[in-house]
């Protein structure tokens, strides 16, 4: 590197001293740093002449005009289909990103929407499909409820993969959950029975499944479950198995979604678990509807995917 | 040359910096423990504990501000105090209590701004959390900082400005200027407001600031100290004068115009997004302009770096000072930044900065003007070192596992299959991080403990010290 040198063949420093030692020599720029700086410049101008770079009164320079241009095709408000070509911009390039997207996808929706369900979930090669859309729109819009694998949360949200449905597991009824959402509700009854009846009602209820439980009390809540005064068989039906077409809870299996009966090792905290239900009722069972957020085709599709392929519904 | 460090702290205020000094250690610390527990969060999401005020939202800007204004902050006041007394034989301009002021004001702003992150009062701003009363107290202690350090400049008995100066007084003009704009807004009660800017323009004005406090606050400032300690340490003149002026001016013209690169993709006018991307690729040069002259001052004095822990510290600096400001141009073109925006790759630039440049110069720095405040030698020079293999290791690990799970995230997210469908989903992805994280916080650990050996090391250093005592004035000879 070339070097100022003095007579004697030394660097001379500016002749500036500071703090007793600080100079600086008079070396000029190192060439290859100012070379690649008008480089760097260069790479710039050219930049510009692909991109929209500077703006000019009410618009802005596009580039030399053929040079980076995007040609799409755009759906106009009346439904044809243009083909359009612009210079660079974001917008056309995302149209024509989800253009060539939504192409590949188009013929497999397509078949989708038109054959029934079962002729859907019978079509190997359309399954191929729905599995890899269906992981994709079941991972961004059901799992942060229904979990990784559909398996869902206790005391949170449903499971997808075993054989109970609260609100039916039927194409028909899993597609018009997903369309219009559900809303899950249990009146508060601390209000309307004392203490102890609800201690009897929690140990019926536990009793329907063969849960730890005290049968005398039990035998008590039995009475005010048929009865008209908490009347409870109203929504759960009179063996206790819930309706589907309300989605009220099958009491007699062993299936738990509010409270964790399962984790609760006493008879003491089962009882205590189901009483705080009861006597507070449930106004959490909410599930969006997807109607205003997916394609019908998705929904569609999302169907057999829990359906089939989460393992539901039969 | 017949001076010792007591005539020093007899003709400059020495108390002002020894205090911003420890407290710049005090911060690094503080901040750095916060980085590393909310890196350990984003690995194991239990850490949380379900505790609102401990939570990453709250934490990280409280992470932030402690080591950007909190240490950053107090090792250029306590720096800058040093260079510009030393450098223009002169005491500080507006006497020992405009100084003591800037000292207790910054702390002020610092706790405040933390206690306001914690408890969750938030401009929503990244890096300008603190609401307004906050701001106009930064804007305060600001002005006076700008004339103590301007009109030290000028009672100077040096014919010249030294080049450390130049840059700290951009930094201290930018910055004034930046926090001033930026902070525009109308206030409703004492902890809420609202900005005077909306939408697109609100963002642009978010990473003008933001981009700029990186530009000036972080890299300007810092090159001030390195143009300082280098050459000292060295015992070498830096390499060339026309360098620093050219480089100086072409980065404070450069550097303004480069913030919308953190847009980049979003909804802004196309032409925003070219200019940025294209000022950013003409500021490589400039920003290694500074890496040059300070690489190249070490020529034919390269042993030191064998010999010479201190000079390790800033000679690593200014490679990743290199490293950083190459990658950054890199990453702010189109089509890189459409595979690393919103990446952990953008947090692994900001760490090999953040970490390897400013905090490796600073640590340089700070050990070797802590003996000369304190008038004493260093405790033990061997924990220098061991300080400076800690952080380098702690570094490294933190840029590779950003690295890999950056671009791993960005190739993720853009990845589909032959039917024309999303490969992944983005949970997939957050599955895919974890190693990656716990990887980070590890190497954040390893920055953390090389920390806290400085702490004891230069506590050591200075208890040693029996001429000068902490907060009293200068003692006689």
């Amino acid at each position: 590197m070339s070097q100022d040198k003095d007579k004697t063949g030394a660097v001379t420093t500016t002749g500036h001293r500071w703090d007793d030692t600080l100079e600086e020599f008079s070396n000029p720029l190192p060439r290859w740093w100012v070379w690649t700086f008008y480089l760097s410049a260069i790479f710039t101008v050219v930049y510009w002449l692909f991109y929209p770079a500077w703006p000019v009164g009410n618009t802005y320079t596009i580039g030399i005009p053929g040079w980076n241009s995007i040609n799409y095709t755009a759906t106009q408000p009346d439904g044809k289909e243009v083909q359009k070509s612009t210079h660079w911009n974001m917008r056309a390039l995302l149209a024509k990103d989800m253009n060539d997207l939504h192409a590949k996808q188009k013929q497999y929706f397509d078949k989708v929407a038109a054959l029934p369900y079962e002729k859907v979930a019978q079509d190997a090669e359309l399954m191929q499909f729905v599995n890899s859309a269906g992981k994709t729109l079941f991972s961004d819009n059901c799992k942060p409820c229904h979990q990784a694998g559909g398996q869902g949360k206790i005391t949170f949200a449903p499971n997808l993969i075993d054989d109970s449905w609260m609100y039916g597991g039927s194409y028909e009824k899993i597609h018009q959950t997903l369309t219009g959402g559900r809303r899950g509700f249990m009146p508060a009854f601390k209000e309307v029975l004392s203490d102890a009846q609800i201690t009897q009602l929690a140990n019926y209820v536990l009793s329907l499944s063969g849960d730890l439980h005290d049968a005398k009390a039990a035998k008590a809540g039995d009475a005010l479950f048929h009865g008209e005064t908490a009347a409870c068989y109203f929504c759960h039906g009179a063996d206790g198995k819930g309706k589907v077409e309300m989605g009220s809870a099958n009491l007699a299996d062993k299936i738990w979604l509010w409270v964790n009966i399962p984790e609760d090792k006493t008879v003491e905290s089962k009882v205590a678990d189901v009483k705080n239900v009861i006597n507070a009722g449930l106004n959490r069972g909410v599930m969006p509807n997807w109607d205003t957020r997916l394609k019908p085709e998705q929904i569609k599709l999302l169907t057999v995917y829990v359906h089939d392929s989460l393992g539901g519904g039969k | 040359m017949a001076t010792s460090s007591i005539a020093f702290s007899e003709q400059y205020n020495y108390d002002v910096i020894r205090k911003f000094t420890i407290m710049a250690m005090v911060w690094a610390a503080v901040g750095m423990l916060v980085g590393v527990y909310i890196a350990s969060e984003l690995a194991f999401p239990i850490l949380n504990f379900d505790i609102p005020y401990i939570t990453f939202g709250r934490l990280r800007p409280v992470h932030t501000g402690a080591v950007i204004f909190g240490f950053g902050g107090s090792a250029l006041f306590a720096t800058s105090y040093y260079i510009v007394q030393r450098t223009c034989q002169a005491r500080l301009f507006g006497g020992v209590k405009a100084a003591n002021f800037t000292f207790w004001g910054w702390q002020s702003i610092i706790v405040l701004a933390a206690l306001g992150d914690v408890l969750g009062y938030s401009q929503g701003w990244e890096y300008a959390e603190m609401e307004w009363p906050i701001d106009l107290l930064i804007a305060v202690v600001w002005v006076v900082y700008g004339v103590i350090f301007i009109g030290t400049i000028m009672k100077r008995k040096e014919p010249h400005i030294y080049v450390a100066n130049w840059f700290y007084m951009a930094f201290i003009l930018a910055t004034a200027l930046l926090h001033i704009f930026h902070n525009l807004v109308i206030p409703v009660s004492l902890t809420k407001s609202y900005p005077l800017f909306a939408g697109v323009q609100d963002a642009m004005m978010q990473w003008w600031y933001g981009h700029n406090a990186v530009g000036f606050f972080l890299t300007a400032a810092f090159l001030g100290m390195m143009y300082y300690f280098v050459p000292k340490q060295a015992g070498r003149p830096v390499y060339s004068y026309r360098l620093s002026v050219v480089h100086f001016w072409a980065i404070s013209f450069l550097y303004m115009w480069a913030g919308t690169h953190h847009l980049h993709w979003t909804a802004i006018p196309d032409w925003t997004s070219t200019l940025a991307a294209t000022f950013s690729i003409m500021l490589l040069l400039p920003s290694w302009g500074g890496m040059i002259n300070g690489i190249m001052t070490l020529s034919g004095a390269w042993d030191k770096l064998r010999t010479d822990p201190i000079m390790r510290f800033l000679i690593v600096a200014l490679s990743f000072y290199g490293m950083s400001t190459f990658e950054g141009p890199m990453m702010s073109l189109k089509d890189v930044n459409a595979l690393s925006h919103y990446t952990d790759w953008t947090v692994g630039h900001v760490h090999s900065g953040a970490l390897g440049w400013v905090a490796m110069i600073s640590f340089g720095s700070l050990y070797h003007m802590i003996p000369r405040l304190w008038n004493t030698t260093v405790y033990n020079e061997k924990l220098i070192n061991v300080h400076f293999w800690l952080a380098t290791i702690g570094i490294l690990l933190y840029i590779v596992s950003m690295w890999i799970s950056g671009i791993m995230q960005g190739l993720m997210w853009r990845a589909f299959d032959d039917f024309g469908n999303l490969q992944y989903s983005f949970a997939e992805s957050v599955a895919a991080m974890h190693p990656y994280y716990a990887m980070r916080a590890l190497g954040g650990a390893f920055f953390l403990t090389g920390m806290l050996v400085m702490c004891y090391n230069m506590t050591k250093t200075i208890r040693k010290s029996t001429a000068v005592a902490i907060g009293s004035a200068a003692v006689p000879a």
